[in-house]
């Protein structure tokens, strides 16, 4: 049976591999992948995987901000509810096993989605703004919890949990190819094969008959209704789906630090560096929240260098802090990007594009 | 009578902690629970204003929360060390510092609310999304300016010596400080109340919120009033943060943060536009914190969000909220 929707996929399909960002994409693979093998510095892989793991953190949250069109401030809740999950569940019964990691993360999954799904499903009914409020809400109630209940969580020093097997960091493996194998190295690579798969679900995702239906819910919730979607269904599958993913990104996240505590894993500054990663990459690019991670984590590692400054500028008290607080040229900076490129970086480089094609097509036509 | 059903139930529930505590033990957490439901609705009513009113998601509102405290701790500074008038034992000077105090951070809140309206919540009315980034941004940057200004710790609030210490009322300990937040919190609603319902800037101000175009069509520059009330609302905010720093004796550049989440919360409780709404909500909120943190001190913690779960489950649109 061909319908116009089958017929619009099946050409897209056709088109794919002719495509710029499929290669784009498979090359930005191949970056992270030898990241680890050609730059033999910590900070540089821990850097590329960080980027991995937030970028995923960010495309998860842009299903929910971009493409379902729900502001929610307790992302990053679910996303500590996994690393602590993995934690716990790794550290605190004896030797750990794959088992125990395993376990951590399916827990982890299975509280993120209860709780999402509680949220919810009282939450939506009202108006979306609510949602942020109570999300707002849940979010600082777990900060204070995981501070409050130490005997459990480790209080604000964290837990440091030990990896099993090939995790550990005194795993060997030998060299392959005169490339010694370290425990860091398998987390570096597991890793990143998790984040690649989380990207692929979530294209998939926002791309199915679901998700499209998700982004008429977005753009015009009572037409989306009225046309028989289910809107407030659809809105709790969407926000429980990011809040799963973020969850498993989370349990990465303590897998390659090896630590979590509240502040890292769970506070409200995580949210603003989350929320501001998907604003610089762009809302609804699922993709952008690589390009939003790699200039935050970047200029977070570099702007502190700037320090060096204030003895050019005179090394006034007033010139230092200013140095100091590089958050202010940063805080200057975001407001300016959400005033002229609202739509983030890969959101304006993909509308260049489209209208240079455009004005293509005319030109041939 | 059916308007009378939540202040009801908002009474019975304030009876209810009697049944597991002496009175004079309830009466002490009773005032300390309206004080400092006072505080919270001194924060909350300026985004009542802002975000319930006029439908503006200002994240900005604790900056300028921290703004207005910082600016009264300055003027305060200031006074002490010209003219003695903080230490000084006269009641006269002590009201009269306070007084200062809460000019400069209206003067100060005031300016900067003016400013924010203009430059960057201006373009983005109506779309929630860009009002909570934008404000954000204007957050960071307003809270590392203090750092640069003020430096980046803690630092203690002198309180002027009248005011210091409480007073003891049949063996009911009422703190000063508190107390003058209680009056001056009633101040403002009645204030708050006569704007906008006695006056016409209220009626054009409403009524700008429910048509913007047709109150521009009748030949007023709703802008203008918008600007007004959101410089009105920063500068209540500034009070409020004010008070919460002579109620605690300091002044921390990122003390706006909680109290915001707790004003918005207030607001939602109390229903989005209500004045009267924010003030039951945020009595309500403080007497339960109060409550609860005597009975149990560990459920304290979640008792805010608890609340304003049952609240939003029994009346969605908040105690006092017009269901819109």
């Amino acid at each position: 049976m061909t319908t116009p929707v089958g017929t619009a996929r099946r050409a897209d399909r056709a088109r794919r591999w002719r495509q710029p960002t499929v290669w784009l994409r498979l090359l930005a693979l191949g970056l992270f992948a030898v990241v680890p093998l050609v730059i033999p510095s910590f900070q540089a892989t821990d850097l590329a995987i960080k980027i991995a793991i937030f970028g995923a953190l960010v495309a998860s949250y842009d299903v929910v901000i971009g493409y379902t069109g729900i502001v929610s401030f307790g992302h990053a809740m679910f996303f500590g509810f996994g690393a602590y999950a993995v934690a716990l569940s790794v550290g605190r019964f004896g030797a750990p096993t794959y088992g125990h990691l395993l376990l951590g993360f399916l827990i982890g999954m299975a509280v993120s989605a209860a709780i999402a799904v509680l949220i919810g499903a009282f939450s939506l009914r009202v108006k979306l703004i609510f949602f942020a409020m109570i999300t707002l809400a849940f979010a600082e109630f777990a900060g204070i919890l995981a501070v409050q209940w130490s005997s459990l969580s480790g209080g604000e020093d964290g837990l440091s949990p030990k990896l099993p097997g090939v995790f550990a960091i005194a795993y060997d493996g030998g060299r392959i190819l005169g490339i010694p194998v370290t425990g860091k190295l398998v987390t570096y690579y597991f890793v990143l094969a998790v984040c690649a798969a989380l990207f692929l679900v979530m294209a998939r995702f926002v791309a199915s008959p679901l998700g499209r239906a998700l982004q008429a819910i977005r753009d015009n919730e009572l037409r989306a209704e009225a046309l028989g979607v289910p809107t407030f269904k659809l809105q709790i599958v969407s926000s429980s789906f990011a809040s799963v993913v973020a969850t498993i990104v989370g349990g990465c996240y303590v897998m390659w630090v090896r630590y979590v505590n509240p502040e890292s894993a769970l506070g409200v500054p995580l949210m603003l560096d989350v929320l501001l990663m998907v604003i610089i990459g762009g809302i609804g690019t699922l993709w952008g929240g690589l390009i939003g991670a790699a200039v935050l984590l970047t200029a977070r590692l570099l702007l502190p260098d700037l320090r060096g400054l204030a003895t050019l500028l005179g090394g006034s008290e007033i010139a230092q802090r200013l140095t100091e607080r590089w958050l202010l040229v940063f805080g200057v900076l975001f407001v300016l990007v959400v005033f002229f490129f609202p739509k983030g970086v890969l959101g304006t480089a993909r509308e260049g594009l489209a209208r240079r094609r455009r004005a293509g097509a005319a030109q041939e036509g | 009578m059916k308007r009378a059903t939540p202040a009801l139930i908002v009474l019975a529930l304030a009876l209810l902690p009697l049944l597991g505590m002496e009175p004079r033990v309830y009466l002490t957490l009773t005032v300390a629970g309206l004080a400092m439901g006072m505080l919270i609705f001194l924060v909350a009513s300026g985004l009542t204003l802002i975000f319930g009113l006029m439908d503006v998601l200002n994240f900005a509102h604790g900056a300028l929360f921290s703004w207005g405290a910082y600016a009264g701790f300055s003027a305060v500074l200031l006074l002490n060390r010209g003219a003695g008038w903080v230490e000084s034992p006269s009641v006269w000077l002590n009201t009269l510092a306070l007084l200062a105090a809460v000019a400069a951070a209206v003067l100060v809140a005031f300016a900067l609310g003016v400013i924010l309206e203009r430059v960057i919540v201006r373009p983005v009315y109506g779309q929630h999304m860009f009002q909570i980034l934008i404000t954000l941004g204007a957050t960071i940057v307003l809270e590392e300016l203090i750092r640069i200004v003020w430096g980046p710790n803690d630092q203690v609030m002198p309180v002027p010596a009248s005011f210091q210490g409480s007073w003891d009322v049949m063996d009911v300990i009422v703190l000063r400080v508190p107390a003058i937040a209680i009056g001056m919190g009633l101040a403002v609603y009645a204030g708050l109340l006569l704007l906008l319902h006695r006056t016409r800037v209220g009626l054009i101000v409403r009524a700008g919120v429910e048509s913007g175009e047709m109150v521009q069509v009748m030949g007023h520059d709703i802008y203008r009033y918008f600007t007004g009330v959101f410089a009105l609302g920063s500068a209540l905010a500034a009070v409020g943060g004010l008070m919460w720093a002579v109620f605690r004796q300091s002044v921390s550049p990122a003390m706006g943060g909680e109290q915001l989440i707790f004003a918005f919360i207030v607001v939602i409780i109390g229903g989005l536009g209500s004045v009267t709404g924010s003030l039951v909500g945020a009595l309500m909120v403080g007497l339960s914190y109060n409550y609860v943190a005597f009975l149990l001190p560990k459920a304290a913690l979640g008792v805010n969000m608890t609340l304003m779960v049952l609240v939003l489950l029994i009346r969605p649109t908040g105690l006092f909220g017009a269901s819109r």
